[in-house]
Order: C-alpha cells, then sequence, then structure tokens
C-alpha cells in the first residue's frame, strides 16, 4: 500500500513527461485519422510540448525524487528540459520547411518520433537508476536511427541508419558489461547506493578505470565523443537535415546530461560542495578519462573538418569539436565549470539550429551540400548567405556572438587558480584558431569566390516564414552574446544537482 | 557448487566472440547476430552476479535488456530490408556511398 | 566425482560457447542463425543453473521465440537461400584479433582480481514472485517505459517495411 501512495504521489510530479506522452499518443491517433501530410500534427505535438513547458516550469526550484528513487527533479534537470523542448520545437518547424522531407514517402511520423526522443532526452536528464538510465538512453537511440533512415527510398539515409543502430548497439553492448560489472561490485543499481558503497570500500584500479571506460563508450557514442564518434559523419551526412539538426542538438544534448549526472554522482566522496567544487572519491579519476575524451574531440573534430567538402559532414565533425568543449566544463568538476557547460550548451543550441537551417534552405534550392557548389552563392542569396556568416563565426567563438560568451567562461572556468587545467584552456583556445579555418571556409566559399556564371544566374528567394525563422535564430546568436545575462543567470541557478549542495 | 569467476569467465569469453564478430564480419545479419551475442555474455554476468548477491535487481535489468534487444532486432531487421530493396545487398562493403 | 552441476555447467558452457564460434565464423548465414539459436539455448540452461528461471523462460520465449525467428526472416527475405552463403572480407582480421585479445586479456584480468560483492546466493525460492512484485513496486515506471519503447519499435518497423 505505500508503494501505491509514493508511485501516485510521483505520478503528480511526472507530469512533463505525461504531457509528452500524452502528446504523442494523440498524434499517434492523429496521424491514422488524418492518412495525408497535414500541418495538424505538428501543431498538436508543439502544443503538447508548451503544456509540458508549462509543467516543467513550475518545477524550478523543485528538488525531489520520483518512483522509489529512479528520477530525481532537479534545477539541473529542468534546465535540460527547457532545451530539449526549445530545440525540438526549432526542428518540427524546420520539418515543415526541409524539401528532403516532403519528397519522403513517409507522412507525419516525425513529429511523434521526435516526441519520443524528447520523452527519452527527459528522462535521460532526470534519472538516477542505472536501468532507467539504460532505458532512456536505448529510447532515444532507437527513435534516432529510425529517424536517421526517414526517406527511405534514399539510399543513403537507410545506409546511415544501419550504420547508426550497428554502432550504437554495440557501444550500448559495452556500457551495460561496464555497468554489470559495477553492480557485481557495488550490489546496487541506484548511483546514490552506488557512491555511497565506492567512498566507503577500496576499489581495484583496473576495475574502476575498465568500468569508467566502459561505460563511458556508450555515453560518448551518444554525445559523439572521440573515439567513439565513427558514425557521426556518415550518419550526419546521410540522414534528412532536420533529422542531422535534431541529432546534433537534443540527441547530444540529452548525452551530456546523462554524462555529467552519472559522473558527478556515482563517484562523489561526500555531497557536500566545499567552494563550489564537487569533492571526488579519492583514488577514482575519473577526469582523466574526460579529458583525454575531450582533447581527442577538440583534435580531431578540429583538424579532419578542414577537408570535408560536404557541408553536413563538416557541421558532423564541428559537433565532434563541440562536444570536446562542453565536456571540459565537467572536467573542471565545480559548479562553475558546470554553469559554463551549461551556457555553452545553450549557445549551440542556437547557433548550430542556425547553421543547419541555412544548410535545409540551400539544399532545398541546390539539392546538395557539397561546399564547391556553394561558391558565389552569397551573391544570389545575400541575406542567408549573411546569416550563415554569423552562424559560422558564433560556433568558432568570435566576440559579440553567443559562441564567444560560452569559450569565455569554458576557459575562465579551466583556468581557475590551482587547478592546473591551465594547459587544457591553451588547447582549447588553439582549437578555437584551426576551427575559424573551416568556418571561413564555407562564408569564403559563398562570397569570396565566383562560379564562372554567377553573375548570369538569377538571386534565389525564399518564401516570408524562412526569413522569419532564420531572424528569430539570429536575434539570439547576437543578441545574447551582447547581453548574456539572463542565460548566465539561468545557467547558474541551474547547476544544482539533486542530493548535493 | 560452480564459483562466480567460473560465470564471469564464460561471460567474458562470449563477449569476445560477440566482439570479433562485430569486427570482422561483413554481412550486417551476422554482425546482428554478434551483438546479440554480447548482449547475452552481458546478461549472463549480470545473472551470475544477481544470483550470488542473492538480490533479483539485476535480474529485472536483465527483462529490460532482453525487451529493448527484441525492440532494437525489430527495427534492425526493417532497416536491413529497406536497405536490401535499395540497394539489393547486406554485404557492408557494398554498402558505400558513405566512407564507411 | 565431481557435482552435478559443475558437469552440467562445463556442458553447458561448452554449448554456448562452441556455437557461438560457429556463428562468427561460419560462412553460410543460415548456419550462423541455427548455431546463435543453440548458444542462446545453452545460456538458458546456464540461467537455469543459477536459478533465474524466470529469465530462463524469458529468454526462450524472447530471443529463441521473437528475434532469432525474425533473424531468419531477414537472412529469407534478404538473400536467396541457395546462395546465401556471402563473400568475406579478411582484411582487418589481425587488428581485430589484437583488439579483442586486449579487451579479452583486461576483463579476465579484472574479472579475476576485483572482490566481488558476494552475500547469500540465491538458493531454490523461486524469482518469479520477486520479480513480479519488483516490477510493480519499485520498477514500475522503467516496466511503463518500455511499452514506449515497444511502441517506438513498432511504429518504426511498419514504417520501414510499408510499402511505398
Amino acid at each position: 500500500m505505500n508503494n501505491f501512495t509514493e508511485i501516485l504521489k510521483s505520478i503528480n510530479s511526472f507530469l512533463p513527461e505525461l504531457s509528452v506522452i500524452t502528446t504523442l499518443l494523440l498524434c499517434l491517433i492523429a496521424d491514422i485519422i488524418i492518412r495525408k501530410k497535414s500541418p495538424i500534427v505538428t501543431i498538436i505535438a508543439i502544443a503538447g510540448l508548451l503544456v509540458s513547458a508549462y509543467f516543467v516550469y513550475m518545477q524550478s526550484a523543485v528538488q525531489e525524487s520520483l518512483f522509489s528513487g529512479m528520477l530525481v527533479i532537479d534545477p539541473f534537470a529542468v534546465f535540460f528540459k527547457y532545451l530539449f523542448i526549445l530545440s525540438s520545437i526549432i526542428i518540427l518547424i524546420f520539418f515543415e520547411f526541409s524539401n528532403e522531407i516532403k519528397e519522403s514517402t513517409h507522412k507525419n511520423e516525425y513529429s511523434y518520433l521526435i516526441l519520443s526522443l524528447v520523452l527519452g532526452a527527459f528522462l535521460m536528464a532526470s534519472s538516477v537508476n542505472l536501468l532507467m538510465m539504460y532505458l532512456s538512453l536505448e529510447l532515444a537511440s532507437l527513435t534516432s536511427y529510425i529517424l536517421a533512415g526517414y526517406s527511405k527510398s534514399e539510399k543513403k539515409s537507410s545506409e546511415s541508419s544501419m550504420k547508426y543502430l550497428i554502432y550504437g548497439a554495440a557501444s550500448s553492448g559495452i556500457m551495460l558489461y561496464g555497468m554489470s560489472l559495477l553492480y557485481g561490485f557495488t550490489g546496487s543499481l541506484d548511483i546514490y547506493e552506488i557512491s555511497r558503497y565506492l567512498a566507503t570500500n577500496p576499489t581495484p584500479n583496473a576495475f574502476i578505470y575498465l568500468t569508467m571506460i566502459m561505460i563511458a563508450a556508450g555515453l560518448g557514442y551518444k554525445t559523439s565523443s572521440v573515439p567513439f564518434h565513427f558514425w557521426t559523419p556518415d550518419v550526419y551526412e546521410g540522414s534528412p537535415t532536420p533529422v542531422t539538426a535534431f541529432l546534433a542538438v537534443t540527441s547530444s544534448a540529452a548525452g551530456f546530461s546523462l554524462i555529467t549526472r552519472l559522473f558527478l554522482t556515482t563517484f562523489l566522496g561526500s555531497t557536500q560542495i566545499v567552494d563550489g567544487a564537487f569533492s571526488i572519491i579519492a583514488g577514482i579519476h575519473w577526469q582523466e578519462i574526460i579529458i583525454v575524451i575531450s582533447v581527442a574531440s577538440m583534435i580531431v573534430g578540429n583538424f579532419v573538418a578542414i577537408w570535408q567538402k560536404s557541408l553536413k559532414r563538416l557541421l558532423g565533425y564541428s559537433s565532434i569539436a563541440q562536444g570536446g568543449y562542453m565536456l571540459a566544463g565537467l572536467v573542471v568538476a565545480d559548479t562553475i565549470g558546470l554553469t559554463a557547460m551549461l551556457i555553452y550548451l545553450s549557445a549551440y543550441l542556437f547557433m548550430n539550429l542556425g547553421a543547419f537551417f541555412v544548410t535545409i534552405l540551400i539544399v532545398n534550392k541546390l539539392g546538395t551540400d557539397d561546399i564547391e557548389q556553394m561558391k558565389g552563392l552569397g551573391y544570389r542569396l545575400p541575406f542567408v548567405g549573411v546569416a550563415m556568416a554569423v552562424f559560422m563565426l558564433a560556433l568558432s567563438g568570435i566576440p559579440a556572438t553567443v559562441g564567444f560568451i560560452g569559450k569565455f567562461y569554458l576557459v575562465t572556468a579551466l583556468m581557475k587558480p590551482g587547478a592546473g587545467y591551465l594547459w587544457f584552456a591553451i588547447v582549447l583556445m588553439l582549437n578555437s584558431v584551426v576551427s575559424l579555418f573551416f568556418y571561413l571556409k564555407v562564408v569564403k566559399s559563398m562570397f569570396l569566390e565566383r562560379a564562372d556564371n554567377t553573375d548570369e544566374l538569377p538571386g534565389i528567394k525564399f518564401s516570408v516564414q524562412s526569413y522569419i525563422i532564420l531572424i528569430l535564430l539570429l536575434i539570439p546568436t547576437i543578441f545574447f552574446g551582447l547581453y548574456f545575462g539572463p542565460i548566465v543567470k539561468l545557467a547558474e541557478s541551474s547547476a544544482v544537482l539533486f542530493g548535493i549542495r | 557448487m560452480v564459483e562466480l569467476n567460473y560465470y564471469l569467465g564464460l561471460s567474458s569469453i562470449l563477449f569476445a566472440i560477440g566482439v570479433i564478430g562485430v569486427l570482422v564480419r561483413r554481412n550486417a545479419i551476422i554482425i546482428f547476430m554478434s551483438i546479440e551475442l554480447m548482449f547475452n555474455s552481458i546478461n549472463l554476468s549480470l545473472i551470475s552476479f544477481s544470483s550470488f548477491l542473492g538480490d533479483v535487481t539485476g535480474q529485472i535489468l536483465v527483462f529490460f535488456i532482453i525487451a529493448v534487444a527484441a525492440a532494437e532486432a525489430a527495427i534492425g531487421l526493417a532497416i536491413i530490408i529497406a536497405l536490401f530493396r535499395n540497394k539489393g545487398t547486406v554485404n557492408i562493403d557494398e554498402i558505400n556511398i558513405l566512407k564507411w | 566425482m565431481p557435482e552435478l552441476t559443475t558437469i552440467l555447467f562445463y556442458i553447458f558452457a561448452f554449448i554456448t560457447v562452441g556455437f557461438a564460434i560457429i556463428v562468427v565464423s561460419t560462412k553460410n548465414v543460415m548456419y550462423s542463425a541455427v548455431s546463435l539459436f543453440m548458444s542462446l539455448f545453452g545460456i538458458a540452461a546456464l540461467f537455469l543453473l543459477l536459478r533465474a528461471d524466470f529469465l530462463a523462460l524469458t529468454q526462450v520465449m524472447v530471443y529463441i521465440g521473437g528475434i532469432l525467428v525474425l533473424l531468419i526472416f531477414g537472412i529469407m527475405l534478404t538473400t536467396k537461400i541457395t546462395d546465401a552463403e556471402i563473400k568475406t572480407n579478411n582484411l582487418s582480421y589481425i587488428p581485430a584479433a589484437f583488439f579483442t585479445t586486449g579487451i579479452f586479456v583486461i576483463l579476465i584480468f579484472v574479472l579475476y582480481t576485483t572482490k566481488w560483492n558476494q552475500k547469500t546466493p540465491i538458493q531454490n525460492e523461486e524469482t518469479i514472485s520477486q520479480i513480479g512484485k519488483a516490477l510493480l513496486s519499485s520498477y514500475v515506471l522503467p516496466f511503463e517505459i518500455a511499452s514506449i519503447v515497444l511502441l517506438v519499435a513498432l511504429v518504426g518497423a511498419i514504417m520501414f517495411s510499408r510499402k511505398k
């Protein structure tokens, strides 16, 4: 009977997720009734997400454990839920614009597939039990496999979907082996219990390193970090562009939420935060593993991107590198680092979605994402070209854009005196310089190079709606670069994990 | 009474066989079967831990792993069939529009 | 004279590993599927030796009755039975062998050097009632979310296999 009352009580705090589930089912039913391509299903999905956002807002300051320790609500999870809702609403709108989607044989399936990924992401951001983490990760992954193969008649799309599935299944297998070792050693799946056991019992080095590497393999695959990034360029290139944007932003943000909570909570020695620093169990050096992954991601992502000819592949490598920057915030293991990571994630949302929206518009008109084909394109579509230049500069971290604010806070967090991460901050800055090179390559191709017949080709016009969306993405990219107070404030108040203070 | 280590050893052998299969084979369906072998080795290790701990939590995790594996197999096979319709092969070496 | 369980363990372990090797090494996809069937049966038997009665049944029903049948359908739909033999590429054998041996050695080292948490092993009680209780009390949320996972899989499978 006690269980029953607890479940009933938990359902009251489970409303954001419940509204996503309800919307998902409504969209499914609406799709069956309507039977043809219709914006109504998308509108239902967006409305449901807004309702969910309202319930998330109601939980802003709550700290609660739900369903006998399966999930927690804390400001950290709430922040990520906002990110997921915002990005998926924008991406639902992207789907309406993309010709790749219009030409595919499926009609409205994407709206409820996106909702189920959002549900998976919600649970990933708030689960504190290895079982729940695995299940929510798989819910998100299964949906991404389907979305990657969305244009079924397109060979590239089903090919990328299959590669994604094979890599995904293999890496989640590796992660599960790590989890099983952790379970065998500690006898529990609850990460707070595990943390308590690890803190009071001597842990053999070989065991703990193997476990951490195996778990990092499964999560690094989700955040597309080196060396678990093999799928990223292929899947990014092969999937329809709105799906690529979704994977690059929402799905990887979900991965970051999970990796952060798992590492910060599981290897926590005491729940007291001293001077903003998390106290890590002595002898468990998980930061070393994250540092290796982070530095490798930055270097591989930035250097391989230089040679890319496909814009989507280039953005793929760029997001590998961006993931590397974000992990730097986790390495510091204090509230400043965590805040910096959250700031960077929200900056990344605007600038990356902007870059992908321009890609969608260009692919719609040109039918290809080859950078060579974009020569002189800046003169044919001046506004879109300038917007692309802004997003590219923001991604490389030029001042007066939101990307700079993200990098600035990350570097500040790394340069905390006594932490010994100065070299890391320098690596990060050098990498930003390298990244400028390939981001500018796109701009250069659009504005400085001219195809032989540029002058003869007519200018390209887009619908008014696409300009509106573009402006709506441009405004936060520049505005928050100049007036970043609100983002910083939100991130600072969100860097609170459940049960740690 | 067979000791825990024997079961764990067996599970790691199975895991290694699965990894070899994933790395070496080129037929998508066989890669898929190798992944199933990996999952089974995990299930075996979880159940042996659970059994020697006297705690059913591990078995519940296995229950969910089996459920997810079934869902994954359904999607995986559907993708493989869609790919076969498009390209007429399930051999990964011939699936090369994208660089592997 | 060794105990009966020990003998059974070795028999089933031998079956499982032997057929698993056939799964990854044979050139005929159909043989692979049949060997996987035997290997999964061996694992189900090992589950019984570990007193996981419920999961042994689940293993037989879901893995063998569901996933394996699905795989065999996949094989029949994608390759003609007569030329089920598919050329394999053995270029990556040597790095793969190194990699796998590395993983295996590390795993064995960790498994045998770590002092695992062992309490009183499950004896002859049945686990099914304990699992049932846990699934509907502490683990009720994952139990419900699993239904969404299956729904997504259903939608995905229909989406991919539906005619254009």
